[in-house]
This record gives C-alpha cells, sequence and structure tokens, in this order.
C-alpha cells in the first residue's frame, strides 16, 4: 500500500513536473515603482494563483550593464521556457540576446520590437494604447472642470492641464490622448502643458502643477513618474483636482492622507499585470503568437481609468457625467472613437496640437 | 498672455521663489561654513537625502514632529561626523569620503526604507507629519506685505534667522574667526594654538545641521513624504549658490535666491510661446550669465595685481585668469594647494 501511494505520488509530480512550464520575470530596475514594474509584480502573483505556474521574479537594478548577462544567463540556464522583459530600455539587449536562444520564448512589454529583421521570431512584444485611457482621462477632467455640480474647480475658464516627465514619444501618447478626450466634450477646452525633465523630483513636480492651477487649469494630469506624485500634493494645497497614473494612487494615499484621496479625480492604469496574465494564458493554451506586436488598449483591460469607490462616490454626484464616460468607454472599445496616438507623430505636427490648445 | 504675465508676477509666484529657494539656501550655507574652514563638504546631497528620510521615517513611527527634527538633524550631524572620521583622522580625501557617502544615501535610504515599509520607490503609505506653515501675527493683516512675508514654512522662517545668525558666527565670534584662520592658512593656525581638526569638526557639524534642516523641509513641508533621490540635485546646486555668493553669509543668500528665482520663473515660462528646452536650461543659463558677469566686474585688480607681479602681459593670461577665479570660487583649487 505504501509503495503504490509513494510511485502514485512520484508520478503526480513528475506529471505536474513535466506539464509546468516556468516564467522568469526580469524587472530592469527594482520594484517599488508604484508604476508597471510593481504591476508586474502583481502580474506574476496573478499567474501564478490563476494558472498555477511558478514565477521567479528578479530585480535586475538600474545599473544598465547588467541587465544583458543577467538576460543571458537565465536563458542559458534552460530552467525557463518563458522568459519576460519589459520597457524600451531592454530592446537592444534583447534584440541580442533572443537570437542566441531559439528555444525560449521571450515577451517584452511596454514597447514594440524591430521584427524586419526575421530574427525575433521567438519574442511577443505588448504594447499599451495609453492614448485611449488617457481619452478616457481627459473627458473626465474636461467634464470635472465645466462642472457646476462638483467643487474645487473654475467652470468659466475651461482649462486643464497635464504634467509630463519628459518630452519623449510614451508621454506624448498620453497627452494626444488627453487632448482629444477634453475636445470631444468641449471644442473650447484649453490644455495647459508641463514637462519636468524629471521623474524622481516630487518638489519640483509639485510647483510646476501649483503653476499650471495660477493658469486656471482646473484639473492636472500627472504623467511623470514619482515627481507626478507634486500633483496630488499641489491639488491639495491649491484645493484643485489631480489625476494620478500607473498605480491606483488613491488607494496608495488613503491610509496617510485623506485630503490628498479627496483631491485626487482617480487614476489612469497601465494594467501591465492583466496583460502578462493574458500572455501566459495564451501561451500555454499555445495561442500566443511571437514575431508580431500585441497592442493592447481599453478592449483588453490593458489600460483604464481606476475605478475605486472613491471615483464611484464621485460619480454618483454626477449621474450625466457617468453616463457620458461610460459611453465614451464602451464607444472606444466598439471602435466608434479612433484615438490619435503619437508614436511615430513627427515633431511638426506635435507642435501644432500643443500649440492649438494652449491657454 | 496677460493672465500668463499675470500668474509670472503675482504674489504666489513669490511664494514659489521662496519655497525653491529654502532647501538650496540651507545647503548653501552648510556649504559656506564647511568651505571657510577648508574642508569642503560636497556630501550635503547626502546628507540631505538621509535626513528627509529620518525626519519621515521617525514622524510616522513616533508621530511626534519634535522627535522627528531632533533624529533629522542627529542624522545629518552623524554623517558630517563620519566624514569628518574619514577626512580628519584617517586623513582620505575629503571629495572621495563625501562621494562615497553620497552614494551610501542614495542606496542607504532606499534600503532602510524598504526593510521599514516593504517599498522602494516613496514613503507613501508611511503616515508621516509635516512640519507647520506659519502665519505672522499682526504683519499677516498688512495688505500687500503681508501676503508676502506671512504663511511661509516655518523651516523657511528659521533658515532666514540663520542667515543673519551664520553671518555674526563667521565674523563676530572667536569661532568663526577659528574657522577662517584654519581655511585660510592652517599652519599659521596650528602655530597659535588652533586646533585645526577640532575647528573643521566643527564647522563639518554646524554644516550637516543647516544642511539636514534643507532635507527636512523636502520631505516634511515641500511635499509630506519621502521619495527615492527626492534631493535631485540640490545639494550640489548649493554648492553652486555657495560658490556664487562668495564668503559671507548674504552673499550666499543670495546666490540661492537667484537660483530659486531662475528655477521658479522657468516653471512660469513654461506656459508662454517659447520651447520647452529653453525654460528648462533657463536657471543654468541665468546662472552662467551672472557668474560670468560677476567675474567680469572683479577681473580687472584681479589681473591688475598677479599681471604685475608675473610681469606677463593682460590679455595673454585673461583666460587662465577667468579659469583660476572660477575654480578658486568653487573650492576645486582647494585640494591641490594644500
Amino acid at each position: 500500500m505504501k509503495k503504490v501511494l509513494l510511485i502514485s505520488l512520484l508520478l503526480v509530480v513528475a506529471v505536474v513536473g513535466l506539464a509546468q512550464f516556468k516564467v522568469a520575470i526580469l524587472i530592469n530596475g527594482t520594484l517599488g515603482d508604484k508604476s508597471f514594474f510593481d504591476s508586474a509584480a502583481r502580474g506574476a502573483q496573478m499567474i501564478n494563483k490563476e494558472l498555477g505556474i511558478s514565477v521567479r521574479l528578479i530585480e535586475m537594478g538600474y545599473n544598465p550593464v547588467e541587465w544583458e548577462p543577467t538576460l543571458e544567463d537565465i536563458s542559458d540556464s534552460g530552467d525557463y521556457e518563458l522568459v519576460i522583459v519589459g520597457t524600451w530600455q531592454m530592446v537592444d539587449v534583447l534584440a541580442r540576446v533572443a537570437p542566441m536562444y531559439p528555444d525560449v520564448k521571450y515577451i517584452i512589454f511596454d514597447t514594440d520590437m524591430d521584427y524586419s529583421t526575421g530574427k525575433l521570431g521567438n519574442v511577443n512584444s505588448i504594447t499599451y494604447k495609453q492614448n485611449e485611457g488617457s481619452f478616457l482621462a481627459g473627458a473626465l477632467a474636461a467634464l470635472v472642470s465645466k462642472s457646476t455640480i462638483l467643487d474645487n474647480n473654475l467652470p468659466d475658464k475651461k482649462v486643464i492641464g497635464l504634467l509630463g516627465g519628459m518630452d519623449i514619444p510614451v508621454i506624448n501618447d498620453f497627452l494626444i490622448g488627453y487632448i482629444e478626450g477634453a475636445l470631444y466634450i468641449d471644442k473650447d477646452m484649453k490644455v495647459a502643458l508641463s514637462y519636468v525633465g524629471s521623474w524622481n523630483d516630487p518638489a519640483k513636480g509639485k510647483e510646476f502643477t501649483l503653476s499650471m492651477y495660477r493658469q486656471s487649469a482646473d484639473v492636472v494630469f500627472a504623467v511623470a513618474g514619482e515627481t507626478g506624485n507634486g500633483v496630488l500634493e499641489a491639488a491639495k494645497e491649491a484645493k484643485r483636482w489631480g489625476i494620478g497614473v500607473d498605480s491606483d494612487m488613491q488607494l496608495i494615499y488613503e491610509a496617510k492622507d485623506m485630503d490628498i484621496v479627496n483631491h485626487t479625480l482617480t487614476s489612469m492604469l497601465k494594467n501591465v499585470d492583466f496583460s502578462l496574465l493574458r500572455a501566459v494564458k495564451l501561451y500555454k493554451e499555445g495561442k500566443l503568437t511571437f514575431g508580431k506586436n500585441d497592442e493592447l488598449g481599453l478592449k483588453e483591460d490593458a489600460v483604464g481609468l481606476a475605478k475605486n469607490p472613491y471615483y464611484e462616490a464621485l460619480l454618483a454626484l454626477d449621474p450625466t457625467m457617468k453616463a457620458k464616460l461610460e459611453q465614451i468607454e464602451k464607444d472606444i472599445i466598439d471602435g466608434k472613437i479612433i484615438v490619435g496616438t503619437a508614436i511615430g507623430m513627427n515633431n511638426a505636427d506635435l507642435d501644432k496640437i500643443r500649440n492649438a490648445v494652449k491657454p | 498672455m496677460s493672465d500668463t504675465l499675470l500668474g509670472i508676477f503675482s504674489w504666489d509666484f513669490i511664494g514659489s521663489v521662496i519655497r525653491v529657494t529654502t532647501p538650496i539656501l540651507l545647503a548653501a550655507m552648510g556649504a559656506l561654513v564647511a568651505n571657510l574652514a577648508g574642508s569642503p563638504n560636497i556630501a550635503l546631497e547626502g546628507t540631505m537625502l538621509m535626513s528627509a528620510f529620518i525626519g519621515v521615517i521617525v514622524s510616522g513611527f513616533t508621530q511626534n514632529l519634535w522627535l522627528a527634527l531632533f533624529a533629522g538633524v542627529l542624522s545629518g550631524i552623524t554623517m558630517s561626523l563620519v566624514l569628518a572620521f574619514f577626512a580628519l583622522k584617517m586623513k582620505t580625501d575629503i571629495i572621495l569620503a563625501a562621494i562615497a557617502l553620497n552614494i551610501f544615501s542614495t542606496g542607504g535610504t532606499i534600503f532602510f526604507l524598504s526593510t521599514l515599509t516593504g517599498d522602494k520607490g516613496s514613503s507613501a503609505s508611511v503616515n508621516s507629519l509635516v512640519f507647520p506653515n506659519i502665519d505672522l501675527p499682526l504683519i499677516k493683516d498688512i495688505p500687500v506685505l503681508g501676503e508676502i512675508l506671512s504663511g511661509h514654512h516655518i523651516i523657511t522662517y528659521v533658515a532666514i534667522v540663520l542667515i543673519f545668525v551664520m553671518q555674526y558666527v563667521l565674523y563676530h565670534t572667536p569661532l568663526g574667526l577659528r574657522i577662517r584662520a584654519v581655511g585660510e592658512n592652517p599652519d599659521a593656525a596650528e602655530s597659535v594654538g588652533i586646533s585645526v581638526n577640532k575647528t573643521r569638526l566643527i564647522a563639518l557639524i554646524i554644516s550637516g545641521t543647516l544642511t539636514s534642516l534643507g532635507g527636512l523641509f523636502l520631505s516634511m513641508g515641500y511635499v509630506s513624504w519621502f521619495a527615492r533621490d527626492m534631493t535631485a540635485g540640490r545639494g550640489f546646486i548649493a554648492l553652486a549658490a555657495q560658490a556664487l555668493g562668495g564668503v559671507s553669509a548674504f552673499g550666499v543668500a543670495l546666490g540661492a535666491l537667484l537660483f530659486g528665482f531662475a528655477e521658479a520663473l522657468s516653471y512660469s515660462l513654461q506656459f508662454l510661446k517659447v520651447p520647452y528646452e529653453f525654460t528648462q536650461s533657463l536657471p543654468f543659463i541665468i546662472t552662467i550669465a551672472v557668474l560670468a558677469f560677476y567675474a567680469y566686474i572683479r577681473l580687472p585688480q584681479n589681473v591688475k595685481r598677479r599681471g604685475a607681479q608675473s610681469g606677463e602681459t593682460r590679455n595673454g593670461r585673461l583666460f587662465q585668469r577667468v579659469w583660476e577665479y572660477f575654480s578658486r570660487r568653487a573650492g576645486i583649487r582647494k585640494g591641490v594647494d594644500s
């Protein structure tokens, strides 16, 4: 009896061991960024919990010199069938390493790859339509700016703002969506814009935002990493509104400072976690296609506004606003609204759009 | 357009200048004391970062502002003591020791932050306190003046008082005389019985104390949490402000104010139709312009005196003089000379 048990146990272990492939997620930074690295870590937990696949998460740190050897070591070890990396900073590294290990499959998130070389047949890249989520944020900001029901705004001024980390395509993609969303609500909306030029200076972010509030912006959308947290602090101080990005800022601040939570409308999320879960699930089912980029948007739940209780409570104050936003979301998903993108846009066109909405 | 100009030259703009200036001013005065004593402290950046971190953590866990202040200042002094130990006692190069301290602070704060809160980015989840803004009684009721003078952060007022205190200490007390003597000529100071190391240690401790207040302002006033690397180069800008301001506390305060003004101006100018690249580089353009102007005014006597001594023509050595002038101001040559 004991022998039978032991053998069957061994069999089960062997079957599970053979059937289950292992996934490694390499982060080219450290956790705690409240942004896509943390989101990727949540994705790792989801993959583990929902698919029962063991995931190893490795923090490679911020030193670029260490990324390539780490990726090579992991690929070379043969332990991992699927290796996940992220951000545009890993593009060159992956382009060098992936062709060397054709048996390993790679997923890279938040960036496209150059597949025209024909060497990246084992890579799948995921980009996010931040412009779609930002369209919703822009529409929300415009509605709040014009609202006569909500407080903390200047309804007659029709100015909203965006604080960008740097003048780069990804940030401008947020901007284009945001501007289009605002103009969709009201053709006369003006969008004040600031680039801080830094991702880790919340004090400077606060100062820039206060300066936008002085230009009578009611709502400022923070798209600047850690710097963007300064927006929320400024909103609290100036008694206006802020919109967070990447993580649900209200849930982060609720234990600390309700004043900040109450001056934040919501956060525009890039759901790296869902997108990784989706990709690994597809891979498990053999449906993930390699050698191509997947562009995920509102439809795939890869971007969107954080629908936390504070946001729901805010919308409950103004049912027409709620209905409008739900309609827009539906229209984007159904393809009735096509949101423009800054990716691949030349500077002259971008300037034209930016200058047209300057207050 | 008129709205924009109004935005630039409103009372809020002055408030913005003052907020931007405060941490730079405190750190620049820290740089001044250390520089005068001949032991330049370029660990200002790390010291600020460490104090900003310790202040937030202590206030978060004890819910006591006084303890947070005490711990924050103490951490600044500790940083200075470590620097003094390596530079004065173990005779390492003070610049190298300071660079090591700066790196330690960047990594150390993140390490301790993640150990204590499980978060490596910011302390947003810690319920930390902030130092209050102060409304000055009576003054706040005066129409225009009240708006400018009242309602600032308490550390800002402390910083303003400290300008005068530092000027007095440096130029009207025996300690100040010793600090300057040790910096000017350590051998001469030693020969009349002044302990060079002891004096430099005191100068570094004062430097650490002042700088730590700048750090506390950042994380417990300007914003209400600690974020990794949140000093974002302010410690180095303070070094430049000190170089700009020269040897008096008033001069240093003006230097810091110039940086603050240029920085705040660049925030507001974003809304005019000028390229972002220009507004972002504006603070540095203004600084270089002022430095050059300042150097130009001072140049003639300098060149004459040195030119006469070495018998060289005036124009041939001009650029070298300018370079020497700048590097002396920036304290770069100090290490080479001694």
